[in-house]
This record gives C-alpha cells, structure tokens and sequence, in this order.
C-alpha cells in the first residue's frame, strides 16, 4: 500500500508525521497522523490509536492536544486518523456537522448512498492497524484506542467489539448510549436504516450487557461543564450503571469546570496516556 | 445412507415407485425450525411425492446391500414413508440431492455432505439459533426477536442460562443459610434443655436439705419433750413415794404409841406413873412435830407450750429462694486507691443468681502526709506519647523532680470544658510514671498528673486532652523520603477510610476534613458505592464500578504524591498531588466494628511504577 508523506515535525525528540494513503475500505483517499517516539529509532513499539469527534480531522489531535511529551517518554506510537470518508462527492454529505462528512460515527453502514464509502469500523478495526503494522515499527500484538466524543464512542464500541485485541481502552466524554440520544439516533438511523438491533451492534452500553471478553480497564474523564453532557448527548451515567452490573472496572471522573474543548483533553491527556503505557508497556 | 456414496448397490436400478413418498422432517421435531420446501411446508410431514430416477452406483456385495435393506426400512419406518416395494434398489438419488439442495437454499449454507434425514446446524454468523427474551422468559430465534420482541430486551442463550444458574445458586445458598440457622436454633434448644436439667437439680436438692433439717428439728424437740416428761413425773413420783414412806413411818408410830399408852394403863399405878410422865414427854414431842399433810406433787403436769419457732422459721423458709453465697472481694489492685474514690472488686464463686449487690463500708484510719517538707514539681506528661482507645488511655509522664517522689496522682476531667467542673476522678498511689486509667467511651478527658512526697502533693501538670472515640489509627512508617506502598484488605460492605495524616492532625476530626491528611473514604449506601477522596473537606467527583477489595496506597514523598489502586486489577483509582513537608503517618479508620487487613513489607507491583 502506496503511503505518502504529508508533513513531518521533530516533536519531543520524536517525529510528528502525516500520511495519506488510498483506503480500500473507504474508497477515497484517506490521510492519518502518526507520532513515533525516540525508542522506534530502536525497536518495535506499542501502537496507540486515537479517534477524534465530530467535525475533526487528523489535524486537531496532533495540534491541540499536547500529548507528545507523555507519547515520548513512555514510547508509544500514537496513530491518529480521520473521521470520515473525505471527498466522496456524496449527496447531503456535507449538509449537517453531525452527520455525513467529518461524522462518520465509526460504523459500517448498510444504507444507501453511504455504504460504499462509510466504512469507519472497519478501516479502523482492520484496514488501517495492517497499514500501520506493514509500514511502521509497531508490535502488533500490543494495542489500544482512545478517543473524545464519538471518537470515545468509537473507541468504547472497537473495545467490546474485538475482545482482547486492545490491552486497555480510554475516553474523554465519550457518547456512550447512541441509540438513545440525538446524535446517535440521526446518525444511525441514515447510516444503519431503522432496523435497532444494527444500531446496538455499535451501542457501547449495549455491547457491554453481553461483553464475554478479559478483563477492560476503562478511564473515562468527563467534564462537568460540558454542555453535551447537559444536552443528554453523552449519558455516561447509563454506561456506568451497565459496567456496574457486569463488573466491568471503569474509573469515571467528572471533572470540576471543564467543557468538551481540546483544552479539557489536553489537561488530562497524560493520565490516558500513562493509563495506556501501564498495559502496553507491561 | 448417502446417494452418491453408492447407496444402490447392484445391478438393476430400476426407479423407485412412484408412490413412493418421503416426507421432510427434522431429525428434532421443534417448532421453530424453518422449513425446508417453502412451498408445500408441514412440519410432521405431509408426504410431498418424489422424484427418482435411476442412477450409477458402483457395484457393492450383497451382505452391504441387506444391510442397507435393513437400514432403509428402519428409516421408512422412522418417518412413516410408505412400503417401498423394492428397498434394494433404493437410491435417495436425486431427491436426496434436492433434499441437501434444498436445505442448503433454506439455510444459505456452502455445500456440505448431509445424511438423508435433516442434521440440525451450529449456529452460523447470519442467523444465530437461539437466544432468550427476559421480557417474555422464553427462548426465541433470533430472526424473530425483530418481530415479536422488538422492544424487549434480548440476551444470549448462554446468558440466560448463566442468570438462571445464578438464581439457583442464590437460593442454594440461601438454603444453606437456613440449614446453619436451624442447627444453631437446635443447638440452643439443647442449651435450654441442659439448664432445665440442671435448674431442677438444684431445686431438688435445696428443698430436700430444708426439709430435713424441718424433721431432724422437730424429731429433736419430740425427744426433749419427752424426756423432760419423764423427768417431771420421776420426780412427781419420788416426792410422793417420799411422803408415802413418811406418812408410814408416822402411823407406825403413833400405832405404837397408842400400843404402849394401851399398854400402859393396864398397869400398876406405881409403874403407870412413871411410864406415864415419860410417855407424855414423847406424845408431848411427837404432837409438836410437825406433820406435813401437803401433797408434796401435784397430779397435774404443768402446760408446757413448746417452743416451735425455729421450726417456723424454717418452714417459713423453705419457699424463700436461699439467699446466695457471700463474694470474695478482691484484694486491692495497685493504683486502684482513692483520695475520694476507691475501686472495689469482687468475685463470685457459686452458681447463685445475684440480682445486686450491697457494699458497705466505714473509714477505719485516717492518715495524712506530714507537713515539715517542700512539696514537690509538678511532673511533665508526654504528650506525644499517650495512647488511648474507646476504654482506657495509658499515659506516661516525667518526674520533673531531681529527687525521688513517693508517688503520682493522675486527676481526671470529662467535660466540655476542662476550667468547669473541677475534678472528678483522681487515682492516687501510682508508683511508677505511667498510668492506665479506665474511662468512659466518647468523650473527652483532660488529664493532669501530681507528684506526691512527705512535703505534699505538687501541683497540677499541664494538662493533656485525650478523646476516647476511636477515629483512626496511626501507623508508623520508616521516616525514609522515599516512595512507600501498603495495601489494605477491605470489606466490601463496610465504611473505611485510608489515607495517610500528619502527626499533628486533630484527632478529634475525620481523616480528610482538615489539610493535614488525605484519605480514600468508602461508603455503601443502599447497596450503592460511594467512593471519595478527601483532603481538606473536598473530593472530586468520582465513580468506580468495580468495588475494590484490596487497596494498594502509594506514597512518593520525591514527587508528593498520594496513590490510590484496586491492587487486584492493577486498576488505577486516584492520586492526590500533596506537599509534605514533614513526615506523614498511614491511617486507618472503621465508622462501625469490623477489619481492615494491613500488608506491609511487600515489594511494589510493576503496574504501580508508572505512577
């Protein structure tokens, strides 16, 4: 797989780069960030894949989020791809930021005219981890995800849909019940049709009622000021209380002042990061 | 019985009947298997007539095909297919082959080899077999739940059995439970029977010493009465024999005298008057003598009214439960003496049921030291010394005097305020610099301590506060700037709080309430965790679900931080960025009796170096 190299930047010893590639999943072209630390000079390291949420691209993670230093010092190389399909010239893609271009909602979706392109679970689950593993120094067997707002979403629902594939998973107010909150349900309902039971196949809180998988350690930081939260877009209280019942280990920490920014991820990406290193570097 | 297997084995193959008919059922006759003609669908076989056409076989022996004679007629049999009149050429053929065929259409499955009756399949991606409706409490296929249980919820198969698994479980051991409830209750039971036992022994054998001794005191007194009976009629008796024998004596001699007056007259004057002068002389005396003509003893026996009382009494007493044996006071302990109190304590050494006691008491002596000398200084408490709990408080002090003293007296104040009501317990004659006074649990004491000599008391130390309720306990670590780790053990269901305190913290506040400790605190509230972690009144807003049971506590003076873990999961809970200035101590407190287990000692788990 032909990759070409966007930009590249010394970052904390390590080096910043993006690529672009052709996705067989998405049929488009698709760019990705990669960070890799001082130590993949040397060797193979665990790999870190991080989503973003709704209206990102590969650029905002790598900019605003400050996690470099935490990336370096524990040696991870953080992959960070789009959200969605890019120039695919579909019809009312581009019509909402909820839905459609920058919304992909990191599902594989059945309807019409977004079944073609609209393969986010798929290219991040499969397509984009054997890019990485072919072209990168990563291990494979050792990887995790993360993520912010449906990019937390995305990460939860890649977690308990692919037991023991990722040692731990994290998230930043993620939208944890989509089948019960607005953003979910436009985006499923035109990416998935009205069938509810294709929609919990990438509900997090519904995964986790019949998660058979090992043991997850879950850290989940949400702000409190978050209007999304207050919005009813997120409900962690429902993922919580499903994680309760199954014994699923999360730590949920609501988080005094802090809205949905960058600035909120930025503040506590280095304890996801090191939550990260303690299973990946093990 | 496979067609292309060679199931017709020998040379002639004429086709089969057209009578012949099979009908298409399921090895298992469930209801909810789909069918396999969609069209002329039963699900316990209508015949649908058959196609059969001749087909190559290899040629096999006749004993195979007697064999599968046999084999072919168990199957006819088995599905009710009508008599096939020549089994030997039976060859499931074509039909067969739309048999699989048409399965294999009904079931979108690859092309697999299948006996000639229907093998139910695994579960394969597209349509899993079964999964279980709590809503409705049955098992449903899973292409149906859209239809009929949209809006319930649905769950695995295996799920459904793991919960129903668990509801058997829960009530094996709530059975269990009862079973150790009864074989307590019975055990009770024999407790009471024994006590009955020996409730009645006791009661027998109190009631039979009374009454005897009730016989052996009247039995005694039957005796006395009789014998003094006796006594007073011997003497009756002998009084009157007495008399008897000297009423005897006197006839006797008045016959005697009459004789010889008789006698006498007969006489001859000369000799008459003689005798005569000297008889009168001896009547004369014999008349003066005084006869005594009084019964000496009465007929009567005097009413002697016996004296029963003390066989009253005991009759009196034999329904009074006996009074009990006397306790044994014990000597008196060291320190336990008073200058207005004594500590006095005794023992009881029988089975007695005591409802109270009744002590007594009168001063015997009265001493006081001399006054010629200076009195002494008063000692110093060690402050940081004292330990204390709900009960008691040990507290050791310093002489402050260069020369010897006789003996400490520790005062001791409960109250709000130590200026207000003076002193209430003082103990005295403590010869050594520490003592262990008793003391009421939840509340608050202020302590002094005397020194005493034959100059007098000195005065009051500074006084120290000690608080008997018991908010936390105190290790010790090693005063290393290092990182330190321990973990505690924890009952799920109990409130504890861990965390580590300053050694000035006040101790009559909640770890966590005051900027001098720091501490994870655990609540249930209605089987709800609440979890918090506390410095100076605060905590953030956490949930963790996933209850720990045994806590890992990392404390890193280099980096100031304060850890918390679920060390079973290598989960991590929470860190406090705190500034230690000084050495801190681990704490531990329980809100209600229970355990926390302490490990310490132990080497750090790798998952806890990346904090």
């Amino acid at each position: 797989m032909a990759l070409k190299q966007i930009s590249s930047n010394k970052c904390f010893g390590g080096l910043q780069k993006v690529f672009e590639h052709d996705s067989v999943e998405l049929n488009c072209k698709m760019k990705f960030a990669i960070y890799l630390p001082p130590k993949a000079e040397t060797g193979k390291c665990p790999a870190l894949y991080w989503l973003s949420g709704l209206t990102c691209t590969e650029q905002n993670f790598i900019s605003k989020s400050g996690y470099h230093q935490a990336a370096s010092e524990h040696g991870l190389v953080v992959i960070a791809p789009d959200t969605s399909p890019r120039g695919c010239n579909i019809k009312g893609e581009d019509e909402s930021w909820d839905f459609g271009t920058g919304a992909g909602f990191y599902v594989d979706a059945t309807e019409d005219p977004w079944k073609t392109n609209y393969r986010m679970y798929s290219y991040v689950t499969e397509e984009l981890p054997k890019l990485i593993n072919a072209n990168f120094p990563v291990d494979p067997q050792r990887m995790s995800i993360f993520g912010h707002s449906m990019g937390g979403h995305g990460a939860l629902i890649c977690a308990l849909k692919n037991p023991g594939k990722y040692k731990s998973v994290s998230a930043f107010a993620p939208i944890c019940n989509p089948v019960l909150c607005p953003w979910g349900k436009k985006a499923f309902s035109g990416y998935l049709g009205t069938d509810q039971n294709k929609w919990k196949a990438y509900d997090a809180t519904h995964l986790v009622k019949s998660y058979p998988g090992s043991q997850l350690d879950i850290l989940i930081d949400q702000g409190k000021d978050d209007q999304f939260l207050s919005d009813g877009q997120l409900l962690p209280d429902n993922f919580i209380a499903a994680c309760t019942e199954k014994k699923v280990p999360v730590v949920f920490r609501l988080q005094e002042g802090y809205d949905h920014s960058y600035y909120f991820i930025a503040t506590f990406i280095t304890d996801h990061i090191r939550h990260h290193a303690k299973y990946l570097n093990a | 019985m496979d067609g292309e297997a060679g199931g017709a084995p020998e040379v002639h193959r004429s086709p089969a009947p057209r009578d012949f008919h099979f009908c298409p059922t399921d090895l298992y006759d469930s209801e909810g298997r789909l069918r396999l003609f969609p069209e002329e669908h039963t699900r316990t076989g209508r015949p649908v007539p058959a196609e059969m056409t001749g087909e190559p076989g290899g040629a096999a022996p006749g004993k195979a095909q007697s064999d599968l004679e046999e084999e072919v007629q168990e199957l006819a049999d088995l599905y009710a297919l009508a008599e096939a009149e020549a089994p030997g050429c039976l060859g499931w053929g074509a039909a067969g082959r739309d048999l699989r065929e048409a399965y294999r259409y009904a079931h979108g499955r690859a092309s697999e080899e299948y006996e000639c009756y229907v093998i139910p399949e695994e579960e394969d991606e597209d349509e899993a077999a079964l999964v279980f409706c709590v809503t409705c409490k049955a098992p449903v296929r899973a292409c149906e739940v859209s239809d009929a249980h949209g809006e319930h919820e649905v769950t695995p198969l295996s799920k459904a059995l793991e919960s129903a698994k668990d509801e058997i479980h829960k009530n094996m051991f709530k059975l269990e439970k009862q079973i150790i409830e009864m074989e307590n209750f019975a055990n009770h039971l024999e407790e009471v029977f024994i006590t009955v036992e020996e409730n009645f022994g006791r009661q027998e054998q109190n009631f039979e010493s009374h009454f005897n001794e009730i016989l052996e005191t009247l039995a005694q007194k039957y005796e006395e009465k009789i014998q003094a009976l006796g006594e007073k009629k011997k003497a009756k008796l002998e009084a009157l024999y007495g008399q008897l024998v000297s009423c005897g004596e006197n006839l006797d001699t008045c016959k005697e005298l009459m004789e010889t007056i008789e006698e006498m007259c007969h006489e001859e004057k000369v000799d008459f008057i003689q005798d005569a002068v000297a008889m009168a002389d001896r009547l004369g005396k014999f008349l003066n003598t005084e006869t005594d003509v009084e019964i000496s003893a009465q007929p009567d026996f005097e009413d002697q009214t016996l004296d029963f009382s003390d066989v009253e009494q005991l009759m009196g007493s034999i329904n009074t439960i006996p009074a009990p044996s006397a306790p044994v006071i014990n000597p008196q302990a060291p320190n336990s003496a008073t200058g207005s109190s004594v500590r006095v304590c005794w023992s009881l050494y029988s089975d007695d049921t005591v409802e109270s006691y009744l002590l007594s008491y009168r001063p015997v002596q009265d001493g006081s030291p001399g006054k010629d000398q200076a009195a002494p200084s008063p000692p110093v408490i060690k402050s940081k010394e004292i330990r204390s709990c709900e009960e008691a408080a040990l507290i050791c002090w310093e002489s402050g005097n260069l020369n010897p003293v006789d003996s400490y007296t520790v005062e001791l104040t409960q109250a709000e305020s130590p200026e207000a009501s003076g002193v209430t317990e003082s103990v005295v004659g403590i010869p050594t610099r520490e003592a262990l006074v008793q003391l009421q649990p939840r509340q608050r004491y202020t302590i002094y301590v005397r020194a005493l000599s034959v100059g007098g008391p000195s005065a009051r130390s500074d006084p120290v506060t000690v608080y008997t309720t018991c908010v936390a306990v105190m290790g010790n670590l090693i005063p290393i700037r290092g990182r330190h780790y321990w973990e505690v053990e924890v009952d799920e269901r109990s409130h504890y709080t861990v965390g580590v305190a300053f050694e000035d913290v006040p101790k009559q506040e909640d770890l966590g309430a005051n900027c001098l400790s720091w501490c994870m605190r655990h609540r249930l509230a209605s089987s709800r965790h609440k979890y918090e972690f506390l410095h100076n009144g605060t905590t953030p807003d956490i949930r963790i679900t996933v209850s720990p049971r045994k806590i890992g506590i990392l404390l890193d003076y280099e980096n100031s931080k304060l850890s918390f873990f679920n060390a079973d999961i290598s989960q991590h809970l929470y860190t406090f960025s705190c500034q230690l200035h000084q050495f801190v101590h681990p704490c531990f407190s329980l809100e209600k009796p229970g355990c926390l287990k302490i490990h310490n000692g132990i080497s750090m788990p790798k998952h806890i170096t990346f904090y």
